[in-house]
This record gives structure tokens, sequence and C-alpha cells, in this order.
């Protein structure tokens, strides 16, 4: 991924060349920080892809190059694949069927014993492999049942074999049983003999004595001893096949080898506190001095004042920082004089600089998302903080490096030759030992039955092949196998289910009740399944959740504008919520109020971390915190409700609208700028309608649903809002669409344009709380009184979903009984966002796995477990060019394959890619989460968020033709990158003949369903209760009871 | 009403007991390999804090129904030498005691509540509630032990259940050091505490407190000794306090202790753990009141702990360092409370700061919401301070964000040489060996830790 020969050809000739040699460590800096997480401030979490600096490699290379540069896991273990083999999960048929796939036709690549390299990687596959350090395989060769019992899983015919094959060869060549009748015999005996090395022999005269009384348990342990010795005498002395990893680059690391002493801990507690104040958004009570002098600037000044700390290793570093600072040093001038003291040639410095960077890549990441994005921070940093940021650590590096050497190991020659002195030290990492490779071997020949009679007459190529081939068949290659099988079941039967449910398509509802429209988001395909469940005659929709109005919004209570849309997009108007007149001075009154409370509050928790007020409030009041603390603990329901009841009395007026409409040409945030003209509320409007494919057969109401999620005690609670609106919640976006949809002069806009709305539709819009499980509903009273009926039987059919959403929601909760009614799965969900010690308010976007783009009417009735973003989509209305299409799934591919392969990865290695698990973290600078007190920032999703998710890649079914796919993939650099590289799993769904297509290396191929049949379920409920675990799809109901529309063309 | 006065040591018991059935059932469960299941734990929990909680504030309404300001509870002798020694298990309800062991029952009982939901479905969850279990019985027993031993073994008891709870992730590196050092300073401080209680032995032959304080009810008591002999003992006894309660020097384990998951910090360090050195000190107050001396050491170390840990605070950009500070700056005013000579009112302080603050830790993960909140009521971003004097300022702001460079100054002065002396040793005894041995002696020396690559990481 880092165009290493680029580079290399742009090197400077000499020292001479000054200026372009920091052109080059500029680049080179610039390149390293791809490494760093792309995570900015977690008060707006953007899900993205953990790995996006990967993303021109495919997918393989990429999670396997990547587990190099991080030391982080690409795949599951493979105890939990084998596992998941034993449950099912994974089908034997299916390694096969993706091993064949992988080897291209090098599956019969011979293997002397095994047959084929197939059978081999099979026969590997399917058993459990052990291997570990040489010292804890050879206790555990001598001191526990290895060689005395053979492995457990060997079948009762394998080993009685195994016995008896060796003790025919050992009474008959090994001991030299006398033929004298033959000398031919004679010979090949005493060839056989001979080749039967010593320790056999050795081992034969220790056992031998009455040989022929042996019991069966005697013959057993001698035939393991035996093994052990041809295993062990077999891999002697072949040479190493794979290249051992080349020596640590760091001179950290190679202390750290050579010493057991970190340097890092020197440097990282003084750079976290650092940098993290530097970075502080707010959260100390007094700011970083000098903060304006950047980066290094302030470290210089504040680090080179006298009497400073007594900390032996930093001595001479002011001095050091005060000639940067008299001489004027520039940060790329000082990174390059500390590579040189540390002796790093311009050729390790890509390396070398990338090394540098990952200790604290979390910190580091921040920093470089804040530079960058300067406009989503309250105080951000100036741009080049990041070298400065390197510059800084480099020489705490060179002064960390210098003193334990000196402590460590008398190192007191330059600098710059500590690290070939190191690297002299260190004798390069051992090749596999003896009992490392034998015992692979051991364990095989045990399943696989080869008496040691066979192995030990191989010559010695013949065990090298062997040997080669278990090698480069090792534990990353099998994972990654295990890994695509994982995959491919759940693709086929995804596939399976969509290809027979589409073929039972039943066209759009008739007349419709009323129509939904919902985020894309997974958790919304259930909300939507209860609801067409509740009436056959309701119509669902899925759009992103920003529809369409990107904007930055305030609230009447808010103080600052919010951007709300996807993070790609740039905003070009404000929206602000405004309350109605006869309410000002009410509204005036209660923000006054507010501002005063706040205030107070404001001081309250300021002071009590002062010396004096601190001592009056908590000897004063202190005790009085008892009744909200045991009263939020225990009761957590009651304390909100009274908590909800104080606030309401300095709320905001309740009735508010939504100022849409612009006055003046430009927009911004100041009076007059703000909202749209006519022309662009209709072309949103239209925009969204034909996005959905929402032209015709419109009911009398439509809903807009934006969703949010509110929790307490929540870092994360960004990354459980919507995607779509920025990690806001989109209630605002949702009644903005429904209010300019309902304005009667963009009715004759839309007219204009060929899109005619029957003047009886209505539209409100609302917003989906997927926490607690509510849905408010915005502007009521504007509604029409004919059309108040049908909203109030609307509300209740929503109520009536929310119950049942919740209750589909609680099975996957552990701390939720199963026999929950849905009344009290109701209150479980209001409860898990009303309580302060509860970690998983609700599972967000754990278990997503497909992402559907396409009619709704192919996959309602279908049971999707909450697996599938929804994105409506009627291809028959798009045009030869596809651009509706295209510029939906511009927005699709980056939200719904960077929410699933975040989790993908975070689920992988919680520690390494996710944050690990969220009890520990402690909120830092208010731009994200530490472990403890002094760690890295942990970016990506704590174990809670993650912990039931499946991690496979997105199974992306478009609905739309092989041919058009290609084109778009062609033209849109991403999209193509995504698929071709294998990052999502695509398949296309014709939309007439309804054959998928699934993508494969460069080209579509036809997919052959592979079931014919779905299970049936009466409802939702009868398909999930009584199951946590993930659930096959399956048919809900029949739904045929209600007339539909004759299927589109 | 002599029936209910005679309940007095029935109660006693059942708050000493409640938490040691907790101990020993969650202890004895978890050592047979039976660990019980989250939902009995949480059940348990609840059962024996509400007990012995209900017991305690029982005591409390009987001794102001029937004006008894000291109840003593011997449980019996352990060691007995006549007219030389005795070592008796004993405990004290007065009226330091009392409301201490209940301020104790109401915040783990809380925290308790709230930990059973928060590490619901983590793997260490039995291993916090033993701990938990064996804090809360060293926080019971050192609040009413009545003799210096009884009170070392609660002491000792909440010393070892926290640098375990620090340690809590333990495959992580660097809770398990930092949980290293808060032992450490732990254990030192921990043998000042045994040296008090060796010279309380041998200045009165026992380490009962009435014998040693004068056995008027608390606070009015009046110890015999002399000014000198409690000067000595008040120091010795002043350092335990000072590595418990982390004041100067030893302040920099504070927010080491934040490794653990929310509602150990919150309730360990927060709250209960933290004060257990300035009750000692309202335990052993007498002996203040005889020494002017002992008092003004007492009132320098709370102030410079509470100006340090404000200053330190002040810069702290996490939010549980700039909490464990802000209980930092109260524990060293409530010190100085002491030092002053004043009773009531550091006890009043401290029951009042444990509620606020453990209500503030809790709460600690919230802080964007808050924030959030507040903004949107004050309507703009909340304003930033600056510290201290223009001059010293940017000197100052080093030294805040360095904690005072309280560690360093231990490390430097007093780990390092001690290691080096120590490795000095080692090495001798090397040259020893290999001498005797004739070549290198130690095996361990060729063995290197094994490292695996990614591969072997499964």
């Amino acid at each position: 991924m880092f165009e290493s020969r680029e580079l290399r050809t742009q090197q400077p000739d000499a020292e001479s060349d000054r200026g372009s040699a920091l052109d080059l460590l500029s680049e080179t800096i610039e390149h390293a920080s791809h490494l760093l997480p792309a995570q900015g401030p977690i008060t707006v979490f953007i899900h993205h892809n953990t790995l996006h600096a990967f993303e021109k490699l495919s997918f393989g290379q990429a999670v396997k190059e990547a587990a190099h540069v991080f030391g982080c896991h690409p795949y599951l273990s493979e105890d939990q694949y084998r596992d998941a083999l034993r449950r099912g999960r994974i089908r034997f048929g299916h390694l096969q069927e993706v091993l064949e796939r992988d080897l291209e036709g090098r599956t019969d690549t011979p293997v002397p014993c095994f047959g084929t390299r197939l059978k081999l990687q099979l026969a590997m596959l399917e058993d459990p492999q052990r291997t570990g350090p040489a010292e804890e395989l050879v206790w555990h060769v001598a001191e526990e049942d290895a060689l005395r019992r053979i492995r457990p899983e060997v079948s009762a015919v394998v080993r009685a074999r195994l016995i008896a094959e060796t003790r025919r060869w050992v009474m008959r060549d090994l001991r030299g049983g006398s033929d004298p009748g033959n000398g031919d015999q004679q010979r090949s005996n005493l060839r056989a003999s001979a080749n039967a090395p010593q320790s056999l022999k050795e081992l034969l005269e220790r056992f031998d004595s009455d040989i022929e009384n042996w019991s069966d348990n005697e013959w057993e342990g001698f035939t393991l001893h035996a093994l052990w010795r041809v295993c062990c005498e077999g891999v002697r002395d072949l040479p190493a096949f794979i290249a051992s990893p080349p020596p640590p680059i760091r001179h950290r690391d190679l202390l750290l080898e050579a010493t057991g002493a970190d340097a890092d801990l020197l440097v990282n507690g003084l750079l976290i506190r650092f940098v993290a104040a530097f970075v502080d958004q707010g959260l100390a009570s007094s700011e970083m001095p000098l903060r304006d002098e950047g980066f290094l600037g302030a470290f210089c000044t504040i680090y080179s004042q006298p009497f400073g700390s007594p900390d032996r290793w930093m001595n001479g570093l002011a001095q050091d920082l005060g000639r940067l600072q008299d001489r004027r040093i520039s940060a790329l001038e000082s990174v390059r004089e500390s590579l040189q003291l540390l002796g790093v040639p311009p050729d390790d410095w890509r390396k070398f600089i990338s090394a540098t960077f990952l200790p604290l890549r979390g910190w580091g990441g921040m920093l470089h998302q804040i530079e960058q994005r300067g406009d989503r921070a309250v105080r951000p940093v100036p741009a080049g903080s990041l070298v400065e940021f390197l510059a800084v650590r480099l020489l705490l590096d060179k002064y960390a490096a210098a003193h334990v050497a000196r402590n460590e190991l008398k190192f007191v020659g330059p600098l710059k030759e500590l690290r070939e002195s190191l690297r002299a030290r260190f004798d390069g990492p051992a090749r596999p030992s003896v009992e490392q490779r034998a015992f692979q071997v051991f364990r095989l020949a045990q399943v696989s039955g080869f008496s040691p009679d066979v192995l030990c007459r191989l010559p010695a190529d013949e065990w090298s092949t062997i040997v080669r081939e278990i090698e480069s068949f090792g534990g990353l290659e099998r994972r990654r196998i295990f890994h695509l099988a994982y995959e491919r079941r759940f693709t086929e039967q995804a596939l399976d289910a969509v290809s027979i449910h589409s073929q039972q398509h039943r066209g759009r509802t008739a007349a419709p009740a009323f129509q939904v429209s919902c985020c894309l988001d997974e958790r919304e395909e259930s909300f939507r399944r209860h609801l067409e469940e509740i009436d056959p005659r309701i119509e669902t929709f899925g759009a992103a959740g920003f529809y369409s109005v990107a904007m930055y919004y305030r609230g009447a209570a808010d103080a600052h504008f919010t951007p709300l849309c996807p993070v790609v997009v740039r905003p070009q108007h404000w929206v602000t919520e405004e309350v109605a007149d006869d309410q000002a001075q009410l509204h005036h009154w209660r923000a006054k109020t507010r501002r005063a409370l706040g205030e107070a509050t404001h001081r309250l928790h300021r002071g009590s971390r002062t010396i004096a007020s601190g001592t009056l409030l908590s000897g004063f009041v202190g005790v009085l915190a008892t009744f909200p603390l045991v009263a939020r603990i225990l009761f957590p329901r009651v304390a909100a409700r009274i908590r909800r009841r104080l606030a309401h009395i300095v709320e905001p007026p309740t009735d508010t609208r939504l100022l849409m409409e612009r006055c003046e040409a430009t927009t911004g945030p100041e009076n007059g700028h703000i909202g749209y003209t006519v022309d662009e509320m209709t072309a949103t409007a239209e925009r969204l309608l034909r996005d959905m494919g929402l032209t015709s057969n419109f009911a009398r109401l439509v809903l807009l649903l934006g969703h949010g999620s509110e929790s307490l005690n929540n870092p994360y609670n960004s990354a459980y809002n919507c995607g779509a609106c920025g990690g806001s919640a989109g209630g605002p976006n949702a009644r903005a669409m429904a209010q300019i949809m309902n304005d009667p002069r963009i009715r004759d806009g839309l007219a204009q344009r060929g899109l005619v709305l029957p003047t009886e539709t209505v539209f409100v819009g609302g917003m989906h709380n997927t926490c607690n499980e509510t849905v408010v509903f915005y502007d009521r009273d504007k509604i029409p009184p004919s059309h108040q009926q049908e909203f109030q039987d609307a509300r209740t059919a929503i109520e009536t979903a929310c119950d049942r959403n919740a209750h589909e929601r609680c099975r996957r909760f552990m701390s939720a009984p199963l026999t929950l009614s849905l009344q009290e799965a109701r209150r479980h969900v209001e409860e898990r966002s009303e309580d302060l010690a509860q970690t998983r308010p609700e599972l967000g976007h754990a278990t997503n796995a497909i992402t559907i783009v396409g009619r709704r009417e192919w996959t309602r009735g279908l049971f999707l477990d909450r697996r599938a973003f929804l994105t409506s989509y009627d291809p028959t209305q798009d045009d030869a060019e596809c651009s509706i299409l295209t510029r939906i799934l511009q927005a699709v591919f980056p939200v719904c394959s960077g929410i699933n392969l975040e989790y993908y990865f975070s689920r992988v290695d919680n520690y390494g890619y996710g944050s690990g698990t969220k009890l520990p973290h402690n909120l830092a600078s208010l731009v994200g989460v530490m472990d403890g007190a002094a760690s890295d920032l942990r970016t990506g999703l704590p174990w809670q968020m993650v912990e039931i998710h499946e991690p496979v890649r997105s199974l992306f079914i478009i609905e739309t033709t092989p041919a058009a796919m290609i084109n778009i993939m062609d033209r849109n650099e991403g999209i193509g990158r995504l698929c071709r590289n294998g990052w999502v799993q695509l398949a296309v769904l014709h939309p007439e003949s309804r054959h998928i297509s699934v993508f494969h290396d460069s080209d579509f191929e036809l997919y052959e369903p592979q079931a014919t049949t779905l299970p049936q379920a009466a409802s939702s409920v009868d398909w999930y209760r009584g199951w946590r675990d993930h659930l096959e799809f399956s048919q809900i109901g029949s739904g045929s009871e209600v007339s539909q529309l004759p299927p589109s063309p | 009403m002599p029936d209910v006065v005679q309940l007095l040591p029935a109660l006693g018991i059942v708050v000493v007991a409640a938490p040691l059935l907790l101990t020993v059932v969650l202890g004895i469960s978890s050592l047979i390999g039976r660990k019980l299941s989250e939902e009995s734990t949480t059940k348990l929990g609840h059962a024996t804090i509400v007990c012995g909680l209900l017991a305690a504030v029982a005591i409390l309404g009987i001794m102001l129904a029937v004006d008894e300001r000291h109840i003593p509870l011997p449980l019996g002798d352990w060691v007995v030498i006549p007219h030389h020694y005795h070592f008796s298990v004993k405990f004290v309800f007065d009226r330091l005691s009392v409301p201490f062991a209940i301020l104790s029952y109401v915040l783990s009982g809380t925290i308790g509540a709230f930990a059973s939901q928060y590490l619901h479905r983590e793997p260490g969850f039995n291993r916090f509630f033993v701990l938990y279990a064996i804090f809360v019985l060293g926080m019971i027993i050192s609040s009413l032990a009545g003799t210096i031993e009884t009170l070392f073994t609660g002491w000792e008891l909440v010393g070892l259940s926290s640098a375990l709870l620090v340690a809590f992730y333990q495959e992580r590196p660097a809770p398990p050091r930092n949980a290293l050092w808060i032992w450490v300073v732990y254990r030192v401080s921990d043998a000042s505490l045994l040296l008090a209680a060796v010279v309380m032995h041998h200045l009165r032959g026992e380490g009962d407190f009435d014998r040693l304080l004068g056995d008027s009810p608390w606070p009015e008591e009046f110890s015999s000794l002399e000014p000198n002999q409690a000067l000595f003992v008040g120091l010795l006894l002043l350092f335990a306090v000072a590595g418990k309660s982390a004041l100067v020097p030893f302040s920099g384990w504070l927010p080491r202790a934040m490794e653990g998951p929310t509602p150990s910090s919150a309730v360990f360090y927060g709250a209960l753990s933290v004060h257990l050195g300035a009750f000692l000190l309202l335990r052993i107050s007498p002996l203040l009141d005889l020494s002017p001396l002992l008092c003004s050491f007492v009132v320098v170390l709370g102030l410079m702990t509470a100006i340090v840990a404000h200053l330190a605070g002040s810069v702290q950009t996490d939010i549980k360092s700039a909490l464990s500070f802000a209980s930092l700056v109260q524990v060293g005013i409530i010190v100085t409370e002491i030092g002053l000579g004043l009773r009531y009112v550091p006890l009043i302080h401290l029951l009042g700061h444990a509620c606020l603050r453990t209500l503030q830790f809790i709460r600690a993960p919230t802080l964007l919401q808050d924030y959030r909140t507040l903004e949107n009521a004050i309507g703009e971003h909340l304003p930033h301070g600056q510290t201290g004097i223009e001059r010293y300022r940017i000197w100052l702001y080093r030294w805040s964000l360095e904690r005072g460079y309280l560690d360093s100054l231990l490390s430097e002065y007093f780990v390092f040489p001690f290691v080096r002396a120590f490795r000095w040793c080692d090495g001798m005894e090397r040259r020893w060996t290999d001498f005797l041995s004739h070549g290198p002696s130690r095996d361990s020396d060729q063995v290197r830790s094994p490292s695996g690559g990614i591969d072997e990481l499964a």
C-alpha cells in the first residue's frame, strides 16, 4: 500500500540536497499517517472501515499485512472457527469447496503419505493444530499423556491399525527377527534395520524386555514413542521454509528484546499527558498555556523550564529543547536530526516512522483528525501538529533509549551505533525447533494413521515436502480458509432465502392504509416487519436517514448548529427551530431560567473540584448526594421520571416550527440566510421520492421517521445514532422533509417535474428512539382534522410495532428473560436507556451482515433477523444510466460497508482494533476514551457493542443487472474498489428474471440456489421465541389476504 | 430500656458477620471451583449488605435513644501472656465508628448494586465480587476496630482487595504495573502501622485503643501517654495514614488506581478507601491532643496535599484523574481539620464528601452528555480557566501536569537507590556462585521469554 518503490526513486543522493530530503521526509510522514486510526472526536462517532488505509489491497492481503503492521488478529481464532464447525455453522463441504477454489488447480499437488495437498490441508483443518514454544512441547510430550495414549480424536479403527502395524514392524524388522532361508530378505531386513535411526534402537533396548508378552497399553506407548522419535529424526536437518520475520526496527523493541526494559513506558506516560492536554476540548479546568505556539513550540517552552522533573532519563532534554527554540529548528528538521542521531538511514525511514507512530496511534490519529477537520472541533489544532508530535516523540525516544541502554546494558557509545550493536546481539529469531516441527507431524500422523514404519522409510526429500506443505499452511492461512467457509455458509443461506422469497414476489400494496419510511438502518428491519405484520396494508420504505436534507440544524434549546447529514457531505443550508410567537415570552423566560440553572450547575460541577467551594459543598450538602445516588442506581425508572418532570418545567415550549424558507440569496447561519428556497426544497423532495421509488400509489398518510438513541453513562452514544445524520439523531431531518412535502408550492413544483402527489396525502415527521423504543411525532397540530383519525390509527399501529420490536430485541439481551410479555419487554428496554449501570443500552449495529438495495416487495415477509440494511430502490423507474442507483450506492456503500467493517475488525480483535471492554474506560479530553488514567486513546468499538456480532463481510444484494452494476463499479472508483478487492460481497438480483448473480473476482456468476423451500412461520414472534442466538431466514405469514398491485413490469 | 441494650451485642455481631458471611461464601465457592451465578451473587450481596446496614442503623438508633456512647464488643483473646501481652479481637461502637460503618454499608451497597449490572457478562464478575466482599469486610473491621491489631486486619484486607481490583484487567500490562506501585506504597505504610502497633504494645502491653487513648467515649478521650511517646506513635501512624489516604508524597498512586472498572474506582478511591486514613487519625485523635507538634505535622501534610491535588487536578484532562485529585483535595482538607483539633466537622465533611464523590464517579462516563446539556442551557461553549500567577504559570503548569513530580521523586530518590543496592547484592552473589561453580551458575539467565508472532496469538 505504501509506494515504497516510488519513494526510493526519490531518495536524495547526498546530504547536500537538504530540501529534497525534508520533502521526502514529509512525504514519508504523510504516508505513515495513513496508518493512524481515522476516528474523530467521540462526540460525533462515524463508523468507517478500520483498515481504510489498506483498501487498495484485496481483503485477504490487507488483513494479513495489517496483522503484521499492527500485531492484530485478522480473523477469529482457530478455536472459534473450529467451534463453529462443530456447531454446524461452518459446513465441512464448504471448507472443501473453498479450498478447491483457493488452490486453483493446485489441489492435486502430491504430498507423500497424505496423497494430495488438498487432502493434507483438509486434514489440517479438521484436526486442531497445536503448537507452542519448544520448551512447552517438550514438557507436554514428556509429562502428559502424549507418549502414552494415542490422541482421543483418533478413531478406534485407526488406533488399532496403528498399533498392529507398529507391532508387526517391530517384531519383523526392527528387532531383526531372522529368516535364515532367504538372503534377499535378510538384506532388506538389514536395510530396514539400518534405516531405523539409532534412537529407535535405543528405545527398543529400553523397552525390550519380554516383548512378546507386552500388553496393549505397552504397545500403544511404544508406538507413540517410536512415532515421536521418527518424527524428530525426520525433521531434524530440514532447512527453514518460512522466512522468519525481520528483526524489530525500533530501538525500543530491540532493547525490550535484549533487556526486558521498556523505554516506551518512560516516553508514553509523559507524552500522553501532554498530547491529551494539547487536544483537550474543555475537560481540564485550566487550559494549556502557549497552546497557540503549536505542539512543538508549547512543548519546548514548557519542558525547557529550569527546575523541572527529577527524572534521570530526561537529563539534558531542557537544554536540547532550548537549542531547538533558539535556532528556530522546524519540526521536520528536528525529526530528521533525531533520525540521524538514532542512526536510522533514509531507507528505513518509512518503516521506522510508521513503527514510531504506532505505540500511541490513538492519540496521534486524534491529533491528525482534529488537525484535518478543524470544523468539527471546538478547539482546532494548527496544521502540522502531527509532524510536531512525531518530532517530540523522537526527541523523547532518543533520551529514553539512551537511558535504558546505559542503565541496563552499560552502553555508553554514540546512540547512532546502538541499533547495530543491539542487532548484533540479536541472533535472529530461531528457526522452528525440531520439537515444534516434529510435533505437528506427530499429531497428524496419529489421526491419519501413519505408523512409524511408514514414516521411518521416507527419504529426506519427502520429509522435506511434507514439512514444507504443513508449514506453508500455517495458522493464518487456516483461519483464512475457515473464515471463507464461515462466510460462505451465511452467504448461501441469505442468497437462497432471497432467491426463493423473491420468486413469490407479490407487487406493491394496492391501497395502503398508510406508508412509513424509515432509515435504511438494519435496526429498522424488524420495526418495519412488525408494522407490516400488524396490518398488511401498511407499506414501508427505507432511505438514508437524513432524508436528503443535508443541513446544519439548531433546535430551540440548542447552543450550536449540528451538521445533520453524512460525514462526507458539507451542508450548504442552515435550519433552526423557532418557537411560535404566542409562546415567545414563555420561551424567553425558560431560556433564561435554563441559563441560570446551567451556570449554577456548571459552577457546582467545577466548584466541587476546588479547595474552598469543594469543602463547603461536600461538607454541607454532600450527604444529600446520597439521595440521587441511591435513587438512580436502585430505582432508575422512578429517578428518570422525576428528572424528566423537573426538566419539563424549563424545557422550551412544544409549539415550535422549523424555519425552512430563506429570503436572502446566500445561505448562512445568520438571520435571513437560514433555510432553503422553494426551488431547492422542490429538488430535495423530488430526489427523495425518486430514490425511494415512491412516485405513485400514495397513501393518504405518509410517516417519515428519523432515528436516534438515548442512553446514560455511554461515551459511545453517538455511535448508536443515525450514521446518515453524522452520528446525531435524525428526527429534525424527517420533520424538515415532512414540512417540505406538505407545502402546496412544492407540490406544484413536483407536479411540474412530473411527480404528482394527491392533495389529500399528508406527510408527518417523527423520530424512532431505537434504544427505549418510542416514536414521537412532530407538528401534530398541523395535521388536518380530516386526517386525525387515520393518524390516530397509525399511531396505534406504531405503538404496537414498538412493543413487538422491543420484544424481539429483548431476546438478544441476556439479562432479559425469554418469557417477557410485550409490555414487560417495552419496560425492559425503557429501563435500559435510563440505567446508569447499563453498559449495553442497546446492541447497536451488532449482527449486521446484509445490505439490500431494491424494492421492498421481494423482501417483505422475509425474516431477516435485524441483520439487513434495507434501502428502497425501484429499478423500473431508473434511467438507462442507472443514475438513481448510482447516487443511492454512493451513499450506501461507504456507510454500510463502513459500519460492517468496523464491527468486523472490532469483533475479530477487540483489544487491537476495537477498544476493549468498556468498563475501565475513562473519558479523556472530551475526544475519546482511555483505559485507566494513562493509556493510548482507544478507538474502535467496545466489546459490549460487538459481543454478539458475527464477523462476516456484508453481503450486498442489489436489484439491478450485472452489466449495470459493472458499469457503476467502473465509473465509481470507491464502489469498484470495495467490490473488486472483496471488502464486501456483492450479488445482484435481476429486476425481471429475479435470478441472482454473484460477483466473483472480476465478473458475475449466476447463482444456483441450494435450497428449494424456506421455513415458514405464522408471525415473527412465532419464529424467534425462546431463542437467543442468530436465526435462520424464514417466511413470515402469507400476506395473501391483501389485494396487491400487479408486479411492475 | 434494658432489653434493647441487651440486643446491642447481637446487632454488633450481625454488623461484622454480614460481610464476613459474604466473603466466606463467595470465597469458598470460588476456591472449590463452584462459582455462584451472577444472579445468586447479586442476591447474596444485597441480602448481607442490607442486613449489616439495618443492624448498624439499629445500633445507631439505640445508642441515640439510650444515650449510650461507647459500646465495646470484645470477642475474646487470641493470644494471652498474662501480665505481659494480650492480643484481643474487639470491636467498638461509638460516635465515630458507627457513622463510618453506616457510610461504608450505604456506599458499598449502592456500588454493589451498580456493579452487578455494570459487570454483567464480564469474565471477571465473580472475581470482582469476591474482592468486593473482602473490601467491605475490611472496611467494616477497620471502622469498628477496638484494638490496633483488629484495625490492622481490616486495613490489610482493604489494601489487598484494592490492589487486586486495580489489577482487575490482568491481561493488559498497565493495570498490574500500577497495582504493584499501589501495593508497594501500601506495604511501606502498613509496615509503619505495624511498627506503631508494636510500639503500643511495648508502651501498654496491649493494643486496645481504650487503654492507649483513655476510655471515655470518642471524642472526649484522654490519653495518659507522654507527649513524646504520643509524638512517636503518632508519627508512625501518620505515615501509615499518608500511604492509605494518598497524602503527599504518596499522592501519585491515586490516579494510577483508575485502571479497574468504574464502580471499583468510585467506591474504593473516590469514597471509602481514601478516607480510611483520615478515619484512623480521628480514631487516634487523643494522641493529637497530646502533642501540638504532631498536630502541626498533620496540618502541614493535609494542606500540602490539598494544594498539590488542587493544582494537579486543575490540569488533568481525563475525568477520572480530575475526580481523583478533587477527592484528594478534600481528603487533605479533612486531614487539616483534624490537625486543627476539630472532630465532628471532619467527620461530617468526610461523610458528605464520600457520598458526593461516589455520585460523581459513577456518573463520570456521562460527562459528554452533561457538557452538552450545560452548553445548551448556557448557550455557548463552556469557559476554560487558566492556572496561577502569570510569571510562574508555565513552570507551574508543567509541575501540575506532572503531578508535582511526586512519583518521579519517589522513583528517583527512593526506589532507584533501593533497587540499585539490591542489584548490587545480587551481582555479588552471582560472582560468588559463579566462582564456586566455575562458570555461569544460573540456568535462568539463559532462558529467553517465549514470544509468539501473530500466528501463535490465537
